[in-house]
């Protein structure tokens, strides 16, 4: 099928949001600005939950409430992520697949995303990711040449410079913000980090 | 580096006091404890008095859960000097043998301790863990369910099963574990809450009254939970919105979806005041409400 970039918000949030919880399997949706057609763009991503994955209410809540903020900005869900407790178990669980079968109705590129727990050091060269494509009704693995993150170096030693220096703690998921309503599920602050961080150069913040 | 106690201008007894509450409260803030734990025993050793040997094993505890062995084994080794033949020490042992994913020696360990002492039910319970982090969790299921047959009232354990039958999308299971645990803690606003989720997750028009009726409960025991509140305007309006229902039904149950969504607005307007970083959910919820009143009309 065809190409997906994933830009470095959007990587940093994911990989902010798994250290955040390195106890707990972790979701999330992956989200696009640019228009239809082409290459899929994700630009950013909302992370969900952290606990109870399978459970069908609040990520109800949360698909419908993403729905309704990204109607109002102009973008769209074109993906899920997630990655499990099991650092070394990263395949799709039933509860991912249908999640990401509920986003593939809807957008028909859709990928599923699974960050690999046990590739995530500053040291591993290539990014932690496994990611799936939906094709005959079925999630299959995408090739590998088809994924793109641009300006890899610089995605990865913002992340691990930003876990160095604590920041995953100001990342909000949509279990946080339930937790407290006061809490910003678009993690507009930790956007602005992150954009201080990279370089004028990378034009797919 | 500055010391903990020189940056925070903290003494040490504040600092055994905080660990001392984190303790009781069972928190599992592991990067904290090793923070604070770790300067601590290093300066304050000599002046803990006999509290020391506690501290020694929630640090250790710490420490493993943080992949800090060198920490972890210099606890141990206090420990070990301390108490020679104790379970206790030995349990940690092989927790320590656990977290080095040595799990054939740390199960060899336990099973020591067994024979010892069959009623040891740290030793079975960290064997289960053992299970569960290699992914087994059908071996995992049937051993905690042999365990509570043995230990019915141990609280920790049912939660456990009803996580581990959650992630198999056993939900009729789950729900049964959380029924006991709901029958022995009748005020944990907690447990009506999971409760409600797994039945609304079971679905159909039964359980969608079960889990409004849970939500409902759980807001009873704590009215800030929004994630009962939430699920009470969920299920309402579902039911609501269901062809199949009576003209009564339905009519009651958008009565409590209004009343939820009102409490909703209500709570987001309240997070809202003097706060811009959260105008976006505000604006969600409130479109969401409209959307959701739509249907059900």
């Amino acid at each position: 099928m065809g190409e997906v970039e994933l830009s470095c918000r959007a990587y940093v949030k994911m990989y902010l949001h798994s250290c955040l919880f390195p106890r707990c399997s972790i979701n999330g949706l992956l989200l696009s600005s640019s228009s239809a057609g082409g290459a899929v763009c994700v630009t950013d991503c909302v992370p969900l939950l952290h606990s109870h994955l399978p459970l069908a209410p609040i990520t109800q809540l949360a698909l419908t409430q993403v729905d309704v903020w990204c109607a109002q900005t102009q973008q769209r869900i074109v993906g899920y992520y997630q990655a499990n407790a099991c650092a070394s178990d990263c395949s799709p669980t039933p509860c991912a697949l249908k999640i990401a079968d509920k986003i593939a109705e809807q957008f028909e590129s859709a990928v599923l995303l699974m960050l690999d727990g046990s590739k995530m050091s500053p040291d591993d060269r290539v990014p932690p990711i496994v990611m799936y494509e939906r094709r005959d009704s079925k999630w299959v693995l995408k090739d590998k040449h088809t994924i793109m993150l641009r300006q890899w170096e610089e995605t990865q030693a913002i992340a691990s410079q930003m876990l160095e220096s604590g920041d995953h703690a100001l990342l909000v998921d949509f279990d946080g913000h339930l937790d407290d309503i006061t809490k910003d599920w678009t993690n507009q602050t930790l956007n602005a980090k992150i954009a201080e961080l990279s370089s004028p150069a990378n034009g797919n913040i | 580096m500055a010391s903990l106690s020189e940056m925070y201008d903290v003494g040490w007894e504040e600092m055994r006091d905080k660990l001392r509450k984190w303790r009781e409260d069972n928190c599992r803030n592991s990067e904290q404890i090793v923070d604070v734990g770790e300067e601590l025993i290093s300066e304050h050793a000599s002046k803990l008095g006999d509290d020391v040997w506690i501290i020694y094993e929630q640090v250790m505890i710490a420490a493993l859960d943080c992949s800090r062995d060198d920490l972890a084994l210099t606890c141990l080794q206090e420990l070990r000097k301390q108490f020679p033949d104790s379970h206790r020490v030995k349990r940690l042992t092989g927790m320590r043998l656990e977290a080095l994913e040595r799990y054939d020696e740390a199960n060899k360990h336990y099973d020591a301790i067994l024979q010892e002492d069959p009623t040891n039910t740290a030793a079975r319970k960290r064997k289960i863990s053992i299970l569960r982090a290699q992914g087994k969790s059908t071996e995992a299921i049937r051993e905690l369910n042999e365990y509570l047959e043995q230990f019915v009232g141990d609280q920790e354990a049912w939660h456990e099963l009803s996580e581990l039958y959650i992630n198999e999308h056993d939900y009729g299971k789950a729900a049964f574990c959380l029924e006991e645990l709901m029958m022995t803690n009748p005020h944990n606003h907690l447990y009506c809450e999971q409760y409600a989720e797994v039945k609304y997750t079971q679905g159909g028009m039964e359980n969608l009254e079960l889990a409004r009726k849970y939500f409902a409960q759980a807001l009873r025991l704590n009215n800030r939970n929004m994630r009962a509140l939430f699920g009470l305007y969920m299920s309402a309006s579902h039911i609501a919105a269901s062809p199949k229902v009576s003209a009564k039904v339905k009519k009651d149950n958008i009565k409590y979806a209004a009343w939820a969504a009102a409490q909703i607005n209500r709570a987001y307007k309240l997070a809202g005041r003097g706060n811009k970083e959260n105008k976006c959910s505000i604006k969600a919820v409130e479109e969401m409400l409209e959307s959701m009143q739509i249907t059900m009309s």
